[in-house]
């Protein structure tokens, strides 16, 4: 029996390379046959005429399955220190096993621990405010002892992940490619923290696959599909984030949404989610209020912290002069550049630089291609 | 019988003589030259012939031999003409039985036309240089009369070759040159006082100019980048008679000092970005100076930057470090300066409008990634002022008061380039931005606040440690232009914010 099951892990991680087919697909040629061990012992015409795929398909999954090595694959996992975990494994995930397409294998660099998480998703191109928000609901979620989950692109993703770990918390990122190709590259470090801290990177994709742009929809469906809920906290209607969204009413999960401002096109995907009855989320007891009861037991959410509507604590500390720069760049949501602050406080460029370089190392304010927003 | 005739030639741009030597044997009729001539010269040949006859001279058929010496040096251009004719003439007895005192004595330099009148050539004023100290006289083509005159030598202007001859024979038909009055520089250039807005921009050249900083431009199209930067030479302290000639004789070589005058106002050259390294940085096969040279003492204003070539920016070294180009052939090098201030600009993404107050930008950070790269981390080390541009929106343009008009500015970019003047002994060429690891240590010792700063710009904004020194440079041209001695805490802080393509790239949010 040890020997079978054994067998049939193998099997699975070998069925896993073939790429061009949805798990669901696998899953149900797998349930036929009771097993990927026995579905790869099937002849391509055998599986083309019961299982409902075209002849050509059977065959390139005969040619491609041929030619992977999973012993050779779960030899470079272990050196890269990545547990290979099947449905059959007891580490997997017990909600993702619920959603109707589960990845036949999951790579995981770290700890995939058993706890409530909720996914944090959002544009790469977000805005001060999509990159506060999400920094803020991170902390929160990962203060109430919930898991963040996120697909570690730049943008609202990096910001989740890095707050979640800022506040010791437990952060999840499903990648796209494989974990030994962790994209985008300048992300690998934040990927080293996050294996490093209690949390997990990980991937459904053999280890050495390259990013494919094919391939990041199907690893939002691991994200959606860790969580309770999916909150997007910014994106355009054909956004990523939408996706995930989309991925998460699929899979029945909740699916929340950051109201953004009506003229911002990064929040168009979000709104359009609560016009159609997505729960607008202002902070993480929003979320927690929609996990079921029970879910976060261990940890109570934080309390009713509105810190964030005040104006920072660090204000108080600043020199009269960058306290009035902070005004004027609070004041616009788009935030001024430094010409333009100089312009509306009619000050010279030095008195104009001394306050900025005040706002920006007190992290009050932060620049964009050279404009000013508050952080 | 044999003629020697007294000329120049140009090797970079410093002149060195040659002697024409004609000699006309019996023989079959035939025609050589030799001594290394490029086609050019080897084109006198025929230049030559047609201009003796038609200035009513008898050409010998006889067989002919022109050697120019030293012949082991490359000759190039087209004013041997004049001298190889007048070799011809004097070796076939046409100018007398023994040669005059006016002929032995005299250069001769200029290209004949075919009938026999004289044409202006490139690099009389390099080639005369070399005469200064001679006494001797040279005779030049009346269309370089003006441009001669600034050497300071002796010169005559001649029109055809048979002036020539006459004045050779003892005529007074030459007239001596003479100088064409400079036009005034002061007040004829575009003011800065007509930009408006743009604080940071013009501190930023004002700081540039103070302390011959190389200065990088960055905002969205339409922000005024080229209207800075043609203004930019206006807060530069006028030309010295040396710059001028120096300047001078780089544009006489390339051919482009028609106008005859001495070159007084700065320089200010624009190359566009389709331009080849060569061409960029000056070269061929006859080595011509490039743009890098023709903004000597000048300004050299590279709009689009990370467009230019890849081989083009990384030439850009040389002289961005050593202040000079060397041109390596296999027979000779030629070294040409090239002390130019670099006035660069750019888009702040490939689309332009990152960081717009309006227009959203288009770009991946992928894309804004290696649009940034293509300017190579070494050329933007030597770039010591980065500043970043924006838009003047519409509605603000009347409500905008005028800037300080740029006469202002130039006023204590003086005074700030007399202090280092006093500060690096009076050497030419030398200013803050050139300072050593050893002057930066004695010149711009910071006080206790003020190294904080750069800690925090290190810790908290991301910096390399080797923006630092950048930012000590600049802090030390801000002092001078408050004729502070020491470095204040406010300078460096100023400083910071000019090295904003330092800051780690996430913090800059690309």
């Amino acid at each position: 029996m040890q020997a079978n099951a054994e067998a049939e892990k193998l099997a699975r991680v070998r069925l896993n390379f073939f790429g061009c087919m949805r798990s669901d697909w696998l899953l149900r040629l797998m349930s036929l046959y009771g097993g990927a061990a026995e579905l790869l012992k099937r002849p391509p015409a055998e599986i083309a005429g019961e299982g409902g795929v075209s002849f050509a398909t059977a065959l390139r999954l005969a040619a491609e399955t041929a030619a992977a090595d999973p012993e050779q694959e779960l030899a470079l996992a272990r050196k890269a220190g990545v547990k290979v975990l099947t449905a059959l494994d007891d580490g997997y995930p017990e909600l993702l096993k619920t959603i109707y397409d589960p990845p036949l294998a999951l790579y995981v660099r770290g700890e995939l621990k058993n706890m409530p998480a909720a996914a944090l998703v959002g544009t790469r191109k977000a805005t001060p405010y999509g990159l506060r928000t999400a920094a803020r609901l991170a902390r929160e979620l990962a203060e109430a002892g919930a898991a963040v989950a996120s697909g570690l692109a730049r943008g609202v993703d990096t910001a989740a992940h890095e707050a979640a770990l800022a506040a010791g918390g437990v952060t999840w990122a499903a990648l796209g490619s494989g974990l030994n190709e962790v994209y985008p590259a300048e992300n690998r470090k934040l990927a080293d923290k996050i294996a490093g801290s209690g949390g997990a990177v990980i991937s459904e994709f053999p280890m050495a696959l390259k990013p494919m742009p094919a391939n990041f929809p199907r690893r939002n469906r691991v994200i959606s599909g860790l969580s309770l809920a999916t909150v997007v906290v910014e994106g355009g209607f054909e956004s990523g984030a939408m996706i995930t969204a989309r991925f998460a009413l699929d899979q029945g999960r909740e699916v929340m949404a950051v109201p953004g401002p009506v003229d911002s096109p990064m929040s168009k995907g979000p709104n359009d989610l609560i016009k159609n009855g997505a729960c607008p989320v202002e902070d993480a007891r929003d979320i927690a209020a929609c996990f079921p009861y029970g879910a976060l037991a261990a940890a109570k959410p934080a309390k009713k912290d509105e810190s964030y509507l005040r104006p920072p604590a660090a204000l108080k500390e600043l020199s009269p002069d960058a306290g009035a720069a902070y005004a004027a760049i609070a004041a616009d949501e788009k935030g001024l550049n430094a010409d333009e602050l100089a312009q509306a406080l009619a000050w010279p460029a030095q008195r104009t630089a001394a306050s900025l370089f005040e706002l920006e190392v007190a992290a009050l304010v932060a620049s964009r291609g050279g404009r000013y927003t508050r952080v | 019988m044999l003629a020697k005739i007294s000329t120049l030639a140009l090797k970079g741009i410093d002149g060195f003589f040659v002697s024409a030597e004609v000699y006309i044997a019996s023989g079959l009729p035939a025609y050589a030259i030799v001594g290394l001539p490029d086609a050019a010269v080897k084109e006198a040949r025929e230049r030559v012939v047609a201009a003796v006859r038609n200035s009513g001279f008898d050409f010998p058929s006889k067989r002919i031999t022109v050697n120019l010496a030293p012949a082991e040096r490359k000759k190039a251009g087209t004013h041997f003409d004049l001298p190889i004719a007048l070799g011809v003439l004097a070796a076939s007895g046409k100018l007398g039985k023994t040669p005059p005192a006016r002929l032995e004595e005299s250069f001769f330099i200029g290209e004949l036309a075919l009938d026999g009148s004289l044409r202006p050539v490139a690099g009389v004023l390099p080639m005369l240089l070399a005469l200064r100290d001679s006494k001797r006289t040279a005779v030049v083509p009346a269309g370089n009369s003006a441009e001669a005159a600034v050497s300071g030598v002796k010169c005559l202007a001649a029109s055809n070759l048979k002036q020539v001859a006459d004045w050779i024979s003892g005529s007074d038909g030459l007239n001596a040159c003479g100088m064409v009055p400079a036009a005034e520089a002061a007040g004829s250039g575009p003011d800065l006082s007509e930009v408006k807005g743009q604080t940071f921009a013009k501190r930023a050249l004002e700081i540039a100019a103070a302390g011959f900083h190389n200065v990088i431009m960055v905002g969205p199209p339409g922000s005024g980048k080229s209207m800075l930067a043609k203004r930019f030479g206006g807060l530069l302290p006028p030309m010295g008679l040396d710059e001028s000639i120096e300047t001078t004789k780089l544009y006489s070589v390339s051919g482009l000092a028609s106008a005859g005058r001495l070159v007084r106002e700065r320089p200010f050259r624009e190359p566009h970005h389709t331009i080849s390294d060569a061409a960029l940085i000056g070269g061929g096969s006859s080595p011509r100076p490039g743009e890098v040279s023709l903004a000597h003492n000048g300004v050299l204003f590279l709009d689009e930057f990370p467009e230019f070539s890849r081989p083009a920016i990384e030439a850009l070294r040389e002289p961005l470090e050593a202040f000079k180009v060397t041109v390596a052939r296999v027979k000779e090098s030629v070294v040409y300066p090239a002390r130019f201030l670099l006035v660069a600009a750019m888009n702040p993404c490939p689309c332009g409008y990152l960081g717009h107050s309006v227009r959203e930008c288009s770009c991946t950070p992928l894309q804004v990634h290696k649009y940034r790269a293509r300017v190579s981390g070494p050329i933007l080390d030597r770039i010591d002022l980065h500043v970043q541009l924006s838009p003047v929106k519409y509605a603000d343009w009347e409500a905008v008061p005028k800037g300080e008009p740029s006469a202002a500015i130039a006023a204590r970019v003086l005074k700030a380039i007399e202090l280092q003047k006093a500060r690096f002994g009076g050497r030419d060429g030398r200013s803050n931005a050139a300072m050593t690891a050893g002057e930066l240590r004695s010149h711009c010792a910071l006080p206790e606040g003020a190294s904080a700063v750069l800690e925090l710009a290190m810790n908290k904004l991301g910096f390399s440690a080797r923006s630092l020194d950048k930012i000590l440079k600049v802090s030390r041209t801000i002092a001078d232009l408050e004729g502070a001695a020491a470095i204040k805490r406010e300078h460096v802080i100023e400083a910071v914010q000019y090295r904003m393509l330092d800051k780690s790239e996430a913090l800059a949010g690309i």
